[in-house]
């Protein structure tokens, strides 16, 4: 299984406006500014592929298509590429730096 | 995903950390002061404004800088604090505050629980209220820094309580380290280092107490006496001023760090990046021997030491 429920590949992640991200020395941080978040005296560090994943995290793209994208960027198997993207979404939204977007499926008017 | 106190991997010159002396006014005028001789009218009016401070952020945000100490004289005395604070932690710097916080209130203790600052350092020099006001020179600055203590005790922001080594409080410096050490997650820092003012003046050193005091006092507390040694140990390691370490004073001059200012680089007429990878390094540190590699001012070697950043 390459997702985890309720982390399924058509589910979309919205960054948390709470959480600053800074480019230090060539390194992804992701700086916590809210009182109210669990860690907030700890910095983030993303590897390359963690920020391009994060980087992609708009509220609007599918999971699938952000690793889809990553996928194309690196020479890594698909199935690596997707437990290493769970473990991160994870890690991520225990830290509340992300959280899921309600997305409407079904037709539209 | 790597969480992390502090960053493992720097390049040697990288501008990570941050001293900004945002003004030299103050409310109170302690004995020791290196600013005060600074806290004049026709001085602060020098001093940045506003968006020359955001301009001089953003521009270290761009650069990579991530720890900024904001530090004054009295950072809260500026009207404009908060504005330059909420803007500093907006963009992602993990934010340490210098305060003597006789200006913290309910309402500036709320707003740090808002927008929460990494650590906020406070200087408490006496435990009693006629002790304390003979340092400050301010009648009523004791209770009005316990005050802030307490408000900011009780919303759990990171807290340390700095001390400095004087004859007006050499007898008192274990009762204030007892009274911290008894407040749970605070910190105690005995600061022995005393600096000549700012405009050259040697007034803080008539206070400075001898080699032999500072002795004796480190031997009346195992704490003290473990970090007086650990200092006492020859530092062979290369200054890291300048490295990834710099100030930047209240008119907004690039230094090297808040103890050798003798050149600076003016970050009103140009770049940070140009300042500090291309000026800074051409600054001279002339209180560090290379021989024994010990900072200290060379003129006043027999009343105290002057220390980096």
């Amino acid at each position: 299984m390459l997702f985890s429920a309720p982390m399924g590949p058509e589910s979309v992640y919205a960054k948390n406006p709470d959480f600053i991200q800074r480019n230090v020395a060539g390194e992804c941080i992701l700086v916590p500014i809210h009182r109210r978040l669990p860690d907030r005296n700890s910095i983030y560090v993303l590897n390359e592929t963690g920020a391009e994943v994060w980087n992609r995290l708009d509220g609007r793209v599918p999971l699938r298509a952000v690793i889809d994208d990553v996928h194309g960027l690196y020479d890594v198997a698909r199935e690596q590429l997707h437990r290493d993207v769970v473990t991160l979404m994870t890690d991520l939204l225990s830290i509340q730096a992300i959280e899921e977007v309600s997305v409407a499926h079904g037709p539209t008017g | 995903m790597v969480r992390q106190d502090k960053l493992r991997h720097l390049p040697d010159r990288f501008p990570l950390a941050c001293q900004w002396e945002l003004t030299c006014r103050c409310n109170l005028h302690c004995v020791m002061c290196y600013t005060d001789c600074f806290n004049r009218p026709e001085r602060i009016r020098e001093e940045l404004g506003t968006e020359e401070i955001f301009r001089i952020m953003d521009e270290l945000a761009d650069a990579g800088t991530l720890e900024l100490c904001l530090t004054g004289g009295e950072p809260l005395a500026r009207q404009d604090f908060f504005t330059l604070y909420d803007h500093a932690v907006r963009l992602g710097f993990l934010v340490t505050v210098f305060t003597n916080g006789t200006l913290i209130r309910e309402d500036e203790a709320d707003h740090f629980v808002k927008l929460p600052p990494q650590r906020i350092e406070i200087s408490l020099h006496a435990s009693t209220p006629e002790g304390f006001d003979r340092v400050t020179q301010c009648q009523g600055s004791y209770r009005r820094c316990l005050d802030a203590i307490e408000l900011l005790r009780a919303r759990r922001i990171p807290l340390v309580l700095k001390t400095t080594a004087l004859t007006l409080n050499r007898h008192d410096i274990l009762t204030i380290k007892s009274r911290v050490d008894r407040f749970e997650g605070t910190r105690f820092q005995l600061g022995e280092d005393l600096r000549p003012e700012l405009d050259g003046g040697d007034g803080p050193f008539r206070y400075a107490l001898s080699r032999d005091e500072l002795d004796a006092l480190h031997a009346e507390d195992p704490a003290l006496q473990r970090e007086a040694c650990a200092r006492s140990r020859p530092d062979t390691s290369p200054c890291r001023s300048g490295l990834h370490r710099f100030h930047i004073d209240a008119v907004g001059r690039l230094q090297l760090c808040s103890g050798n200012r003798r050149s600076s680089y003016d970050l009103r007429s140009g770049s940070f990046r140009e300042g500090f990878f291309e000026a800074l390094p051409t600054f001279a540190c002339q209180w560090k021997r290379p021989q024994d590699q010990e900072l200290s001012h060379p003129s006043k070697t027999n009343h105290g030491t002057v220390s980096h950043v």
